[in-house]
């Protein structure tokens, strides 16, 4: 039998504190997909697409009926394009990229991920192609989601790509320009990226993973949030003694662990349900534009006037690290980015601290050292220089290399628009102030191109 | 040996299960299985026992009201035959938590017990819980025990339509769901 306090907590969970599975990804390799034929090599992805995914959105709703826990996202990751479509060149690349769109809108899925291409060491012909395709293949497809990784901890910083990168966010942002630079939203450039993200716009299925496996992604910020109010509200310990930031960290993990178990046993179920392995739980709190769902907003409740103030860095540590903890515990399968993401417009609160001034891109900077991901969902001026970009790129980057972890970026620079406008997105992008990017050339640094060396491995202080 | 099942009823006070269970002991009865509860200060409990051969029912129940009565104890008692059969639906079931909450109402239960029996479903264990929403508020779990094939989302609709009509919100989810929260087991 149940105890009273079982049921009425996930009660609560689910209808005050915004509990769900925030997406099941299919991961689909394309490797026997191959071919040096472009029609045959697209006919073969849409046929293998359409054997696996199609009944991916109706299990996901069957199950998330089941235990009465929605699964609000249904998602696609495919092996690197880059890789598979190696023989194409971009104009082959932006077809691809629309067989892929209308896969995923034939399989019902809203995000479709991998058009990815991992250049941290150098590029290859389908490398380039891919990357050059990118604002076309951006403005013209609405699911498809790109990812280049230029830098990893073992081989260092790509800085041709990244400089290329700088010039492409600016041309993808302007190709979509109509939607306020839309494509872009579309597009992470990665420091180590990990091989089984079910999140998006970071999601790919990478090569050493199985011909098809379900990766699940369990968010949950607002359920870290009331859990962590109602022991401030407590105003002690379990054991009646002074509340500390160790108890704190001991409440978000033990929350960590619940909802990391919601997305395992969906997850686990779903991938039964349709024959396919089971791959990771990615515990991120990822949050969504709506009220009470909103990572920010767990930084007011750790004692913070907002999300920027000093102490933001040391919180996002706490918590980063208390969510990892719990999901360790609760998943033997635990992967992808697992941690705490920042992005400013799809968070309501850090956008609101983005948006009086409270946040800067300094502060996220520095923040991302220390969370899951990095610079997120930052709409930054329409006129700053592809170099500027470049050497935010390259400061990300380096923060991933040294420090062996993911980092990323994801700029809009809005066409058109300057510090102190806003740009709307929609839907779980949000809207965005434009945050200010740091004064400065870094174009002279950005034009020797070449490689930032891979860190030494020993020695580390 | 044959088994019974004794249940009995009345108001809770220390020492009601250690006169009972003497009395069962004396009657020559090994007890094999206990289910307990107090309700609004009413001690109630199943005792499902192993009697000497030649016990009937009846003389089990006259020597247990005795006893009870010389320890004054003041309980209502009944023995019957118990069987090990369980009701199982004519098919395999799986375990289901129904929530339904909303403002307090007579007849909430009927309500949407009857769509239970509809479908053959049982009620394995209902735990009502008022007030804690707010006043006149209410919280029905069942527990319940659900034919697989059933159409969960008819199932899911109908007790909906039931819940609504009388501004009630009602949740259909597995057990499993609750289990893997909450508790930690090795496998």
């Amino acid at each position: 039998m149940l105890s009273e306090r079982e049921v009425t907590s996930i009660l609560n969970m689910l209808r005050n504190e915004h509990l769900d599975v925030r997406t099941i990804t299919l991961g689909v390799s394309l490797f026997d997909c191959v071919s040096h034929d472009l029609d045959l090599f697209i006919g073969n992805v849409q046929a293998k697409l359409r054997r696996y995914a199609a009944q991916l959105v109706h299990v996901c709703n069957e199950v998330g009926d089941r235990y009465g826990i929605p699964v609000v996202n249904k998602r696609i990751s495919v092996s690197p394009i880059a890789v598979v479509g190696a023989p194409f060149g971009p104009d082959g690349m932006v077809r691809i990229c629309c067989a892929l769109d209308a896969a995923a809108q034939e399989a019902g899925v809203d995000f479709l991920g991998g058009f990815t291409a991992l250049v941290e060491k150098g590029f290859t012909c389908g490398d380039r192609a891919l990357i050059e395709a990118l604002p076309e293949a951006l403005s013209q497809t609405e699911r498809i989601c790109s990812s280049i990784n230029v830098a990893s901890s073992r081989s260092g910083i790509n800085m041709d790509a990244v400089a290329l990168m700088g010039e492409q966010i600016r041309r993808t942002a302007q190709a979509t320009a109509d939607r306020g630079g839309i494509g872009c939203a579309k597009l992470v450039v990665f420091a180590n990226i990990p091989q089984d993200v079910p999140f998006m716009a970071g999601a790919y299925l990478g090569v050493g993973e199985p011909d098809v496996v379900i990766n699940v992604g369990v968010s949950g910020p607002g359920v870290v949030r009331k859990a962590i109010d109602r022991a401030v509200a407590a105003g002690h310990n379990n054991r009646g003694g002074r509340l500390t930031l160790l108890d704190l960290a001991e409440v978000i993990k033990r929350t960590a662990y619940k909802v990391t178990r919601v997305g395992e046993i969906i997850g686990g179920e779903v991938a039964r349900r349709l024959g396919i392995p089971f791959g990771v739980a990615d515990l991120s709190l990822a949050p969504t534009p709506a009220v009470g769902d909103s990572v920010g907003e767990i930084f007011q409740s750790l004692g913070l006037s907002s999300i920027g103030a000093p102490g933001s860095t040391a919180v996002l540590a706490m918590l980063n690290d208390a969510v990892k903890k719990g999901g360790a515990f609760a998943s033997s399968s635990v992967g992808g980015l697992s941690g705490a993401f920042i992005p400013v417009s799809e968070d309501s609160s850090i956008e609101a601290a983005a948006t009086s001034g409270l946040l800067s891109l300094e502060k996220l900077e520095a923040m991302t050292s220390v969370c899951s991901v990095g610079l997120d969902m930052i709409a930054i001026p329409g006129d700053t220089p592809a170099t500027s970009i470049a050497g935010l790129i390259a400061d990300e980057m380096a923060i991933g290399m040294i420090n062996h972890k993911t980092t990323a970026v994801r700029v809009i620079p809005v066409p058109g628009k300057g510090v102190g406008e806003a740009v709307s997105f929609g839907g779980l992008l949000g809207k965005a102030a434009i945050m200010s990017v740091p004064q400065g050339d870094a174009s002279a640094f950005i034009g020797f191109g070449g490689r930032i060396p891979a860190p030494i491995h020993s020695l580390k202080n | 040996m044959q088994k019974y099942t004794a249940s009995f009823l009345g108001k809770d006070c220390p020492g009601v299960v250690a006169t009972v269970s003497r009395l069962l002991g004396e009657a020559g009865c090994n007890i094999v299985e206990v289910s307990q509860t107090i309700l609004a200060g009413q001690f109630a409990a199943i005792f499902a026992v192993q009697a000497p051969d030649g016990l009937q029912p009846v003389t089990l129940r006259l020597q247990l009201c005795e006893g009870l009565q010389a320890a004054g104890v003041d309980l209502s008692v009944l023995v019957r035959p118990a069987t090990d059969e369980h009701w199982s639906g004519g098919s395999d079931c799986e375990p289901f938590v129904i929530s339904v909450d909303g403002p307090d109402q007579p007849g909430l239960i009927a309500l949407m017990s009857r769509v239970f029996a509809r479908h053959r479903i049982n009620i394995e264990s209902l735990k009502a819980i008022l007030g804690e929403g707010g006043e006149h508020h209410a919280l029905f779990v069942f527990e319940v025990q659900v034919p697989e094939s059933i159409d969960l989302g008819r199932l899911r609709r109908e007790l909906t339509c039931e819940a609504q009509s009388r501004s009630l919100r009602v949740s259909v989810q597995h057990r499993d769901i609750f289990e893997a929260v909450h508790r930690v087991s090795p496998t």
